[in-house]
């Protein structure tokens, strides 16, 4: 049979946030007329759905409907710091500073309230665009209770800070504490392999992945189809090529990446295991999934036909050369 | 050349028009009609995010000379929800999940919608095949199928309008529940403004020099004769860098622009602002280069062996980091196990293909403070190397992160804004920068290509009794994030296993290649490639099954790490059990059993391709489009 199937697997570990440096963030929030909510903070969207999780987050400790959190621009002459947008560190960084910096907002709220009420701070809850007492007819809109707020002098502001408490590395033994929350994955890949044209066919990827605490599921899910195709990219196609300082790959008729014919099925499991230390319990998942892709290919490849690619990425040619010399070597 | 009158329907409404010949349909569209939800991707037809409507068929914007517009009827993205009401397809999208940076998906749009008019059956093989000619770096594509299957759901009557609306829970709660995208309406209706969709008044255009050498001293630049072209309102080189110049995630050592000498080729030498992008072209023709070329090296491994050409004189060794990882002793490790296995892995230099190229805008504003606009991964650190560079208070350094179209790790680098805020300054104008695709490739970070000896010694009964690990990459010819690589390399080379010897060196080298920085997974992806393998070789010689042979290694609670740091729950062994299940798996030692495995997939995986079958076999209706 000219194609051959085989299955891999792989695990992986990843830090959250910046390595070995202390990392940091700040956030202002405000509770707004109206009953919606502004957030500001110095980073943002990269594409990978932070301004949805930034508002679910945002509206969950406020008290507001997502869809009412207003994200203002991230602008250096307009906004706190917030770094960089990188490092897997944006639920974990700027999730929990906004979740801090909410809190702070909606406490300046209820302490208002429960003085207009004349019931304990803790008896209020928040929730869906309202604010009540428990245990009484006490119900009013989040928009009401700001017209409260500021018809006593109060606007609910808040602002926070985020950091980490880690350390750089030893020098020479490289110890040190790089991180405060750290993932783990696993991912198991099935191919095909043509045995004529040494095509290989990634059909199916399982992967499972602690990410803390999924705000998003499906933005997760998003993180990890998207991440497991751009390491099949790199596994099985993707070369940027030099020879003596010029590439020869400067446009993507030359430079081959993952199209819609080249994806697996991905089945995304996702494991919770909460952060202890930051408010929310979230932690990252936009690099950490890509991390075991490769291997857990190769080792299938490997499964299939017999032969390991040591030498990235495995082209067509590179795995047929490698099935012909096996064979050459089991002729002899 | 004459310009030509063109006369069309465009998102039908007639327009009478005078075009340049040169332009092409998706110059028109963006920068005549300001109509810039279709965005240049590649300029060679090849990533379809320009896809409009010609007559009612799929095409390519960027490929079409504007004359072949004369007469027909072109339908760019800003047709499908011309009323504000987004389409049932735009509608998927958005409940789907299915945009992620947003900048292919106008184009994707498009693509898919062209599909179901074809096709209003299509099933997800034949969506797959449709959408063949649209590239998407975000998101794997496997959103995007399912928006397009329920939009044909919705469409052919089987599921109900509903299905398109946010599922609101009872509860109120929001964490943990799947709330659309809030940016996707704007993303999928193409009215979101990346930087190069960006105009101001006044507004100059930005066009870049860039060094044909690999490793060149610079003898001389004369930009007299292209500063005194008509039209030519500033031109820049590193002669105009007030301040300390250098920039670099970690080491500044990369100026605004070549200083002295150039490292790779693609480096910015100069640049020039003219009214219009075709007369800074021109202009970058009279900058007069006179370079000296200097003995280049181009393999880390060499660029390491003393004698090699030095690419920065403060490394002689070309050295850009090393990171040691010690724990225990691996040579007495080594004779203390049952098998040692060494092997060398490598991996190539990749390109992060955002579909977003590079652009960037640049002003000063009226109180002096020198404004930057474009698409940086990292707005903070950027305004603090500007602020150095051009000599000012922070509070005079503004940098707006405007959306991102994607990153990965290779928008963290302040590659051009330094040049941006140069002219800025210069010109007292707005200007504005985009780069081309190639622009893009040659002159952009790239992940590492790296060399990894990996020596492991185990036990008989599996456990991993010591690690060795040498990782040389090639850093290319400025720092940019090369350190923080090899540190994040060297913390998790020897993977989440507990391992009594471990030694690892990683090191990042100096080479006239085009630089290396960040991307996604950061040198996590060159070492993991290397232990993972290396432990199902392992598997194979001891009998184990890969799962087995990760589980006896494995990092349990309050395990401490190769930098000895103290963890508290770790999750490995949930996620080997959770993938382990998912996906049914048969143990068994890796022995080229795949011939014989009882648990290969049937609903959890893709059916295999065969290119082109599909078109071959019915002969009809997709051969038009499967040729485009």
């Amino acid at each position: 049979m000219a194609r051959k199937r085989g299955r891999g697997m792989a695990a992986c570990w990843y830090g959250i946030a910046r390595t070995a440096a202390v990392d940091r963030a700040g956030a202002w929030a405000e509770i707004d007329d109206g009953g919606s909510a502004k957030i500001i903070t110095g980073v943002t969207e990269i594409g990978e759905g932070i301004l949805t999780v930034l508002a679910q987050i945002a509206a969950h400790e406020m008290g507001v409907k997502p869809e009412h959190v207003v994200i203002g621009d991230n602008d250096t002459g307009r906004s706190p710091e917030a770094a960089h947008a990188g490092a897997s560190r944006q639920t974990y960084m700027i999730g929990n500073v906004v979740a801090l910096a909410s809190r702070e907002a909606r406490k300046r709220l209820v302490e208002v309230m429960a003085d207009v009420w004349d019931v304990e701070v803790e008896t209020i809850r928040t929730g869906n665009g309202e604010i009540w007492a428990e245990n009484t007819n006490h119900r009013i809109s989040m928009g009401e209770a700001v017209t409260f707020a500021k018809g006593r002098g109060v606007v609910p502001v808040g602002s926070a800070t985020f950091g980490t408490d880690t350390t750089g590395l030893d020098p020479v033994d490289g110890s040190g504490n790089p991180w405060q929350a750290y993932v783990f994955g696993c991912q198991v890949a099935e191919v095909e392999v043509d045995t004529v044209t040494g095509e290989v066919q990634v059909l199916g990827v399982w992967a499972a992945h602690d990410v803390g605490r999924a705000v998003n599921p499906q933005g997760v899910e998003g993180q990890i189809e998207g991440g497991i195709v751009q390491a099949l990219g790199q596994a099985l196609m993707e070369d940027y090529e030099l020879k003596d300082g010029h590439t020869s790959t400067s446009g993507f008729a030359k430079y081959i990446l993952p199209t819609s014919l080249d994806v697996p099925r991905v089945n995304s499991i996702i494991i919770e295991d909460p952060d202890p230390i930051g408010p929310l319990g979230v932690k990252g998942i936009g690099e950490p999934a890509m991390v075991p892709t490769i291997p857990a290919v190769m080792n299938a490849i490997y499964d299939a036909v017999g032969v390991r690619i040591f030498d990235l990425p495995a082209t067509p040619e590179k795995v047929l050369m490698a099935i012909r010399a096996k064979e050459r070597e089991a002729a002899e | 050349m004459v310009d030509l009158r063109l006369e069309a329907t465009v998102n039908g409404r007639k327009i009478s028009r005078t075009a340049k010949p040169h332009q092409r349909l998706l110059d028109f569209i963006r920068d005549d009609l300001n109509l810039t939800g279709n965005k240049e991707g590649c300029g060679a037809g090849e990533c379809g995010t320009c896809s409009v409507f010609v007559d009612g068929v799929l095409m390519k914007s960027c490929l079409l000379p504007v004359a072949k517009a004369q007469g027909a009827q072109i339908d760019t993205i800003e047709s499908l929800a011309k009323t504000g009401e987004l389409s049932v397809l735009q509608k998927a999208f958005h409940k789907a999940g299915a945009s992620q940076c947003g900048y292919c998906i106008p184009g994707m749009v498009m693509a898919a919608t062209a599909a179901l008019r074809i096709n209003p059956f299509a099933d997800r093989e034949e969506i797959k095949e449709r959408l063949g000619g649209n590239i998407c770096r975000c998101t794997g594509y496997q959103k995007i199928f399912d928006a397009v299957e329920l939009a044909r759901d919705v469409q052919n009557g089987r599921l109900p309008a509903t299905a398109l609306l946010e599922t609101d829970t009872e509860d109120g709660e929001v964490i943990g529940k799947n709330v659309r995208r809030i940016d996707a309406p704007s993303k999928v209706s193409g009215k979101l403004k990346y930087a190069g969709d960006m105009t101001m008044p006044g507004m100059l255009h930005v066009q870049v020099l860039r060094s044909p050498h690999a490793h060149a001293r610079i003898v001389s630049i004369d930009v007299s004769a292209a500063e005194a072209m008509d039209g030519i309102e500033g031109v820049v080189t590193s002669a105009d860098v007030p301040g300390q110049d250098g920039f670099g995630v970690f080491v500044h050592d990369q100026p605004v622009m070549a200083r002295g000498k150039v490292r790779y080729v693609g480096e910015a030498v100069a640049a020039v602002a003219a009214e219009d992008a075709m007369t800074a072209k021109r202009a970058l023709a009279a900058i007069k280069v006179v370079y000296a070329p200097l003995a280049p090296v181009f393999d880390a491994e060499e660029a390491m062996r003393p004698g090699a050409p030095v690419v920065h004189d403060y490394a002689p060794d070309n050295i850009t980091k090393h990171i040691p990882i010690r724990v225990g002793d691996v040579e007495k490790g080594f004779a203390e196990s049952d098998l040692v296995l060494e092997e060398t892995y490598s991996t190539q230099a990749i390109e992060h293909a955002y579909l977003e190229p590079e652009a960037g805008l640049s002003y000063v504003d009226p109180d002096g403070v020198v404004v930057v606009v474009s698409p940086s991964q990292n707005i903070t650190h950027h305004r603090h190397m500007l602020a150095r560079i051009i000599a000012k208070p922070i509070s005079k350094v503004r940098f707006i992160m405007s959306p991102v179209g994607g990153g990965f790790g290779g928008k963290e680098d302040m590659i051009y804004q330094g040049m941006l805020a140069l002219l800025a300054m210069k010109t007292q104008r707005p200007v504005r920068l985009v780069f081309t695709r190639e622009e893009s490739i040659i002159s952009t970070a790239k992940r590492h290509p790296s060399r990894t000896t990996l020596r492991m010694g185990l036990m008989r009964d599996g456990r991993i009794r010591a690690l060795d690990m040498r990782m040389v990459c090639d850093g290319g010819a400025y720092g940019l994030s090369t350190e923080g690589v090899m540190r994040k390399a060297a913390i998790l080379a020897a993977g989440p296993y507990v391992i009594p010897n471990v030694k690892v060196d990683t090191y990042g080298i100096y080479t006239n290649n085009t630089p290396s920085g960040a991307f996604r997974s950061f040198g996590a992806l060159q070492t993991a490639f290397a232990t993972e393998s290396h432990l199902d070789i392992a598997a194979e010689r001891l009998g184990l099954d890969p799962f087995q042979i990760r589980r006896i290694n494995a990092m349990r609670d309050g395990a401490t790490t190769h930098t000895k740091a103290k963890l508290g729950t770790v999750s490995l062994t949930r996620a080997l059990d959770a993938a382990e299940k998912a996906s049914g798996w048969e143990a068994g030692s890796p022995t080229m059993r795949g011939g014989t495995r009882g648990d290969l997939a049937h609903d959890d995986v893709r059916p295999a391709v065969s290119l082109g079958a599909r078109f071959a076999a019915d002969g009809k209706g997709g051969k038009q489009e499967a040729a485009e």
